[in-house]
């Protein structure tokens, strides 16, 4: 994968999480209806989503936590999916409460 | 997979290790930041439920495309920073502090876009105090932008290990580029929350 | 932990500045959120009238607790010191040392006593005026909480200490701990703009998460100006390690030394 010292590896995770950038355009578009802003859960719980699916590929690809010892692979991971517990539940709390 | 490697001492690519890239200081710094902001973040969920009109009014001002445009700058600086590790790792220096310059050129592009749509936000009338959503919004961009700046220190710090072969010090080159990469991934959250979520 | 043997024990006057940090912290503690409930803060948008309910009725708790500030408030030197005593024992120029020393001496006039005086002025008469009331109430939280640029430079001081610092005296990690404290007090910034809301004084932003992390800070350099103080062995060059305590704690400690 290192030829003449270019990673091509973290070259595809740079590609991934550009691509992923552009989707949100997409999503924005089609979640707007003739310019009136509008809430949308599903919006939210997806934008939510891809930003933490981008958190977990610059942790493992560029922060190189894939070839990092067991336990900081896993406490990544957890706290990816704290940070998601947190902002889905405050989200959804919140608007129960509204 | 085949590999064409130059004639410098390989280093085993990618395989699970007992090596924390940078240390695991940085990475108690990278994790108890990123719960701060969580928390921060969580506040901003919660009141945007509670005002969701606010908010979404606030928000169809601002400039989703400049917003994307923000997050792949950032993220190719944060390319830039792990070629530079990978490079130094590898004994190539040059090649390490090009990037090292490539990843500070992306930064401040990143900041002088931020400016500039702080300056086309304030020209139109929102202003930290102008309405709830915008209170949020600079308070998170304006924190960020501090850790931004922070990160050109980090860097700087980064340049001077590079650039003299005595003082070379791989370690400090990991922790450097992790505290850039933590500016990155805290900027694709706020992106999303602030530019994105409805 | 071991027990000093008072009179022969070279390091008691290091310990006894710590046992007295640990009485201030307590002290500060209760009197703040206990005996004169000035913490949580009063609400900031309060009007004249809630806040002369808001000192009536803390009347007693604000003249007692805050003269037990004014009688043992100066406890807080202790903290300081030992931290100042930490950053001397540090490889890094002795300008650390003293610019820390310097700031936070200056930093507990406005950050600490002002509100003891402001709320203490404002129990003295119940019949004042409320509007002077409120002038007094907010003079009293807004320095307590607005003047935070002198706590975020002498965190950025001791966290640069510690980074360059050969001898170990701290861990990397708490030096880092320091940048998340001095962030934290950018973060009280608006509270001079807002009346209401996360960024008001008593706002979810501006005080309940920045509390939290100043308390795990201060537990944090609390426990480890502890480690140094064992570790001490008065020379000039890297402190030795802790032995790791047996049991439990083990794993811990291997994880935090530095």
């Amino acid at each position: 994968m290192v030829e003449n010292g270019f990673n091509k590896r973290i070259f595809v995770a740079w590609l991934i999480l550009v691509a992923i950038s552009l989707v949100y355009l997409w999503i924005d578009h089609s979640a707007t209806h003739q310019g009136i802003p509008t809430a949308s859960t599903v919006v939210t719980v997806v934008a939510i989503c891809f930003a933490l699916i981008k958190v977990r590929i610059i942790m493992r690809e560029f922060m190189e936590v894939r070839g990092a010892p067991r336990f900081l692979r896993r406490l990544t991971d957890y706290w990816v999916v704290l940070m998601a517990i947190a902002l889905f539940g405050v989200y959804f709390v919140g608007i129960a409460v509204a | 997979m085949t590999t064409t490697e130059r004639a410098v001492s390989p280093v085993p690519e990618q395989s699970p290790s007992e090596h924390v890239p940078g240390g695991r200081d940085i990475w108690f710094f990278v994790l108890f930041e990123s719960l701060a902001f969580t928390a921060y973040f969580c506040v901003y969920l919660f009141n945007r439920t509670q005002h969701e009109q606010v908010f979404l009014l606030g928000q169809s001002h601002l400039l989703l495309w400049l917003g994307v445009l923000e997050t792949i700058v950032l993220l190719t600086s944060s390319w830039a920073v792990a070629s530079c590790v990978q490079h130094a790792r590898a004994g190539r220096y040059d090649a390490s502090k090009r990037e090292a310059l490539l990843t500070a050129g992306f930064g401040a592009l990143f900041l002088v876009l931020k400016v500039i749509e702080w300056v086309r936000l304030i020209h139109a009338g929102h202003t930290f105090t102008s309405s709830e959503f915008f209170q949020y919004f600079f308070f998170l961009t304006v924190i960020h932008c501090i850790h931004l700046l922070i990160g050109f220190v980090v860097l700087g710090v980064l340049w001077y290990q590079l650039s003299d072969q005595k003082r070379r010090s791989q370690p400090t080159v990991e922790i450097c580029a992790t505290y850039w990469h933590s500016v990155d991934f805290f900027w694709v959250l706020i992106f999303a929350l602030l530019y994105v979520v409805r | 932990m071991r027990r000093p043997a008072l009179l022969d024990d070279p390091k008691r006057e290091l310990w006894l500045a710590w046992y007295a940090t640990i009485a201030f912290y307590t002290l500060y503690t209760v009197v703040f959120f206990i005996i004169t409930r000035t913490q949580p803060p009063g609400k900031a948008w309060y009007t004249p009238t809630q806040v002369v309910g808001w000192f009536a009725s803390r009347h007693e708790g604000l003249l007692i607790g805050f003269g037990l500030i004014f009688i043992l408030g100066g406890l807080s030197a202790t903290s300081i010191s030992l931290i100042t005593y930490s950053i001397r024992r540090m490889s890094v120029s002795r300008v650390f040392a003293y610019s820390y020393l310097i700031i936070y001496a200056v930093s507990a006039v406005p950050g600490f006593l002002f509100i003891c005086v402001a709320m203490t002025v404002g129990a003295f008469r119940p019949g004042r005026d409320p509007e002077i009331l409120r002038w007094i109430y907010d003079l009293g939280f807004l320095s307590f909480s607005g003047t935070m640029g002198v706590f975020l430079i002498g965190s950025l001081i001791w966290m640069v200490a510690i980074l360059l610092d050969k001898n170990r005296v701290f861990p990397a990690w708490f030096g880092y701990l320091n940048l998340c404290n001095a962030l934290t007090e950018v973060v009280v910034a608006p509270s001079w703009i807002f009346h209401t809301g996360v960024f008001a004084w008593n706002g979810v932003i501006a005080w309940w998460i920045n509390v939290v992390v100043f308390g795990l800070y201060t537990g944090a350099f609390i426990f480890l100006l502890r480690n140094m103080i064992l570790r001490e062995d008065f020379g000039t060059g890297p402190l030795p390690d802790l032995l790791p305590p047996e049991g439990r704690g083990r794993m811990l400690a291997e994880f935090m030394s530095p």
